[in-house]
């Protein structure tokens, strides 16, 4: 059952043309979810005291989500332990609990990896990709996959430039001087933390016309913390990268696929982030566990159709809002205040 | 909104009342405040009504939640309890103690007590006060300078309250060009500000804590009341409850049980949705450890208006509060106090029966289950006395 199902999702990520299908999606989230309930022991045991089974289940939105922070405490595999072959652990806080994410096959995460980013990171390369010429000069900030070997991020900058990068392409933790020295466009890529780093360091300079920026991740617990606005303004003052050629990815270790902004591929229209056809995004009221009233935020609840060794249907920490087909995840309010004095306690945590 | 030169306008007006306190004897000030809080205290009286009309439109709380939370937090707020308050202040300061020329105040949260005494302390030393309003409590503030007027013209001078937004740094500028600052909020809150208090000035902070109880199931009820004033935000609301391991499964039945009552008396205010999230993702979390073999046990309302999750040990966890509490169960007097040790710099009280002894280790405030959210009017905020911080 296992590997049937992979070859249909794996046959499905290798498709050019994005189809949502909803049929085909809802075929392929419910027999994953017989799968998951049946060799996954404590997901089992946590739907079944929500009364949720594969007999009860005939929509893929009742299909119970594992809040992403289980990851930390729990060993989620819907294989035996002995077949694990690559486990990504989520960057470590101040609670000392990394999550990780057991893997049998590297196939389904490798395979979800790249299509995104041809579409959002690189659309200008999809005509070239034609002759066979799709490669581009990539610079990453961020250790490599052998420096960090459970780091999913290491992991897949390591496989996009293996797949996408221009020989002079690679891993750079200080590239002020590459950046000075480059004539031809650049993608430069990192975590918004590299990227402060990076700016508080590096003069201004204009990276060619066609270079773009992939940021990630955030700043929590890292001590400066500045709005995702600030960092893209920055960004285009100190390297002459328009905020409409800057694209956030949004993903985690828990999950397989990740998801980008849809700037550089649909420059038109609103800023928002668009899922692969193999995953979909719910924005959740946690009051009612339903679907969040148009306008109004939710939880962040994906179901990844990549992540067939753990559990599809992850509930992330993010509150999100819509925004015409995708959505966008917020951040902290702006000038927000606490209506009491007690502290949170996440943050005494430093979780 | 207030503009920068309208908050040095009132800087101005407020050296003008400074001057005129200058030789006021201290015994028609603190005479004043006595008056003052005894009138604040009367629950069938003015200002607790208002406060009972007005508060939750801002806050979020539920009317009835408004009107228990002031009526047990300012019973024991009399009149002679600040007399004795502030003499056995000064005995230790000083008779003649005085405060700087302006204290600017900055207020948070929604909680009234701790806005009245961070008001009324450098008042109570004539240093004049501007005070900022809490966004999320625009009333307190201005009831509370009302009343002082209405009772003590003189003093009611000495007072200004000016709302203006927190990221108008030219106002913030203005407002923190003070000899001593007094600011409550966040260490994050804290921290930005003190890059506009002037070098040399005081700042006296007072961050945000947590409370915790020591009890057995036989506390259930008075715990739920702990809980529920104030939603759990206040920083004598408990967070988590400490019990011995053969009875923790007990008290957590006992515990839902007393929340799902004090529900139907005390609504649960307004809920955010980040708030919400959080608690949703630590009851899923608690409920896949439990699947996952761990002896956890998770009771909740549906709506979320409660929520009591039993752990399988001691160790802490994220609080998301609006009334979800965690019960450890504990082994022994060290695991107990090896578990409160690790919350020693954030803890503010106590509840429970234990000889307060027990606790001696910790700088907190240990009281009666049921009586956490009613401190003495001596303890103020974190802890620290009421005036020495604020005397020149």
């Amino acid at each position: 059952m296992r590997q049937d199902l992979d070859a249909r999702v794996l046959a499905w990520m290798a498709e050019a043309d994005w189809r949502a299908d909803e049929p085909r999606f809802t075929a392929l989230a419910l027999e994953l979810f017989c799968f998951q309930f049946a060799h996954c022991t404590p997901y089992r045991r946590f739907c079944e005291a929500r009364g949720a089974t594969p007999d009860s289940v005939s929509d893929w939105r009742d299909v119970p989500a594992v809040p992403a922070g289980t990851f930390k405490e729990v060993a989620i595999r819907s294989f035996p332990a002995e077949h694990t072959c690559k486990t990504f652990r989520t960057s470590g806080t101040s609670s000392g609990r990394r999550g990780e994410l057991h893997l049998d096959t590297l196939a389904l995460y490798e395979a979800s990896l790249l299509p995104p980013i041809r579409r959002f990171l690189f659309p200008d390369l999809e005509s070239a990709r034609a002759e066979g010429g799709e490669r581009f000069r990539i610079i990453v900030m961020a250790p490599t996959p052998r420096e960090a070997p459970d780091s999913s991020l290491s992991h897949m900058f390591g496989r996009m430039l293996d797949a996408l990068g221009t020989s002079d392409s690679g891993f750079c933790m200080k590239p002020a001087r590459l950046l000075e020295q480059a004539t031809a466009p650049v993608a430069l890529c990192g975590t918004a933390f590299a990227f402060v780093h990076l700016l508080e360091d590096a003069g201004p300079v204009r990276l060619p016309d066609g270079s773009r920026v992939m940021e990630t991740g955030g700043f929590k617990g890292r001590g400066r913390e500045i709005s995702r606005g600030e960092l893209y303004a920055w960004i285009e003052e100190k390297l002459g990268v328009p905020p409409a050629r800057i694209v956030n990815q949004y993903g985690m270790t828990e999950l397989g696929s990740q998801f980008y902004d849809s700037v550089l591929r649909e420059p038109e229209r609103p800023r928002r982030k668009l899922a692969p056809p193999w995953t979909r995004v719910r924005l959740v009221d946690p009051e009612t566990g339903r679907d969040a009233m148009p306008g109004k935020p939710g939880l962040v609840t994906i179901h990844d159709l990549a992540n067939t060794g753990s559990v599809a249907a992850i509930q992330t920490a993010d509150l999100g809002h819509a925004i015409e087909d995708g959505f966008d995840v917020l951040g902290r309010e702006p000038g927000a205040e606490e209506r009491g004095c007690s502290i949170a306690a996440d943050l005494m945590l430093g979780a | 909104m207030t503009s920068a030169a309208e908050i040095r306008a009132a800087g101005e007006r407020l050296a003008e009342a400074g001057a005129a306190l200058r030789d006021r004897p201290r015994g028609r000030t603190v005479d004043a405040f006595a008056s003052l809080l005894e009138a604040w205290r009367d629950p069938g009286g003015t200002w607790q009504k208002r406060l009972v009309e007005t508060l939750p439109g801002s806050a979020g709380f539920s009317p009835e939640n408004v009107r228990e939370g002031l009526a047990r937090g300012l019973e024991h707020w009399t009149g002679n309890a600040l007399r004795e308050l502030v003499s056995r202040e000064l005995e230790k300061i000083g008779e003649d103690a005085r405060g700087f020329p302006r204290t600017s105040v900055l207020l948070a949260g929604s909680i009234p007590m701790p806005t009245i005494t961070s008001l009324m302390g450098p008042l109570l030393l004539h240093s004049p006060v501007l005070a900022k309003p809490a966004s999320r409590d625009p009333v307190t503030a201005d009831l509370f300078a009302e009343s002082l007027r209405d009772l003590d013209p003189e003093l009611g001078a000495a007072i200004e309250v000016i709302p203006f937004a927190s990221d108008d740094s030219q106002c913030a500028e203005a407002f923190f060009d003070a000899d001593c600052v007094v600011a409550t909020g966040s260490d994050e809150t804290v921290f930005a500000i003190t890059r506009f208090v002037r070098a040399g000035a005081r700042l006296v902070a007072h961050g945000h804590r947590l409370s915790v109880a020591v009890v057995g199931p036989e506390h259930a009820e008075a715990l739920a009341l702990d809980v529920a004033l104030w939603d759990q935000l206040g920083c004598l609301s408990p967070v988590a409850a400490y019990c011995d391991a053969a009875d923790a499964e007990r008290l957590a039945e006992a515990l839902a049980q007393a929340l799902s009552e004090t529900e139907k008396r005390l609504p649960r205010g307004e809920l955010p949705t980040a708030s919400a999230a959080a608690i949703r993702r630590e009851l899923d979390e608690a409920a896949m450890r439990r699947a996952a073999g761990r002896d956890v046990s998770v009771r909740g309302d549906e709506a979320l208006r409660w929520a009591v999750v039993r752990e399988a040990d001691a160790g802490f966890r994220p609080a998301p509060l609006h009334r979800f509490v965690r019960v450890h169960p504990i082994e022994s007097r060290d695991q107990l106090l090896q578990a409160l040790a690790s919350l020693a710099p954030h803890l503010a009280g106590i509840a429970t029966d234990l000889p307060s002894e027990v606790f001696a280790p910790f700088c907190v405030r240990v009281c009666t289950p049921g009586t956490l959210q009613a401190p003495p009017l001596a303890w103020h905020h974190d802890g620290q006395p009421l005036l020495a911080p604020l005397a020149r």
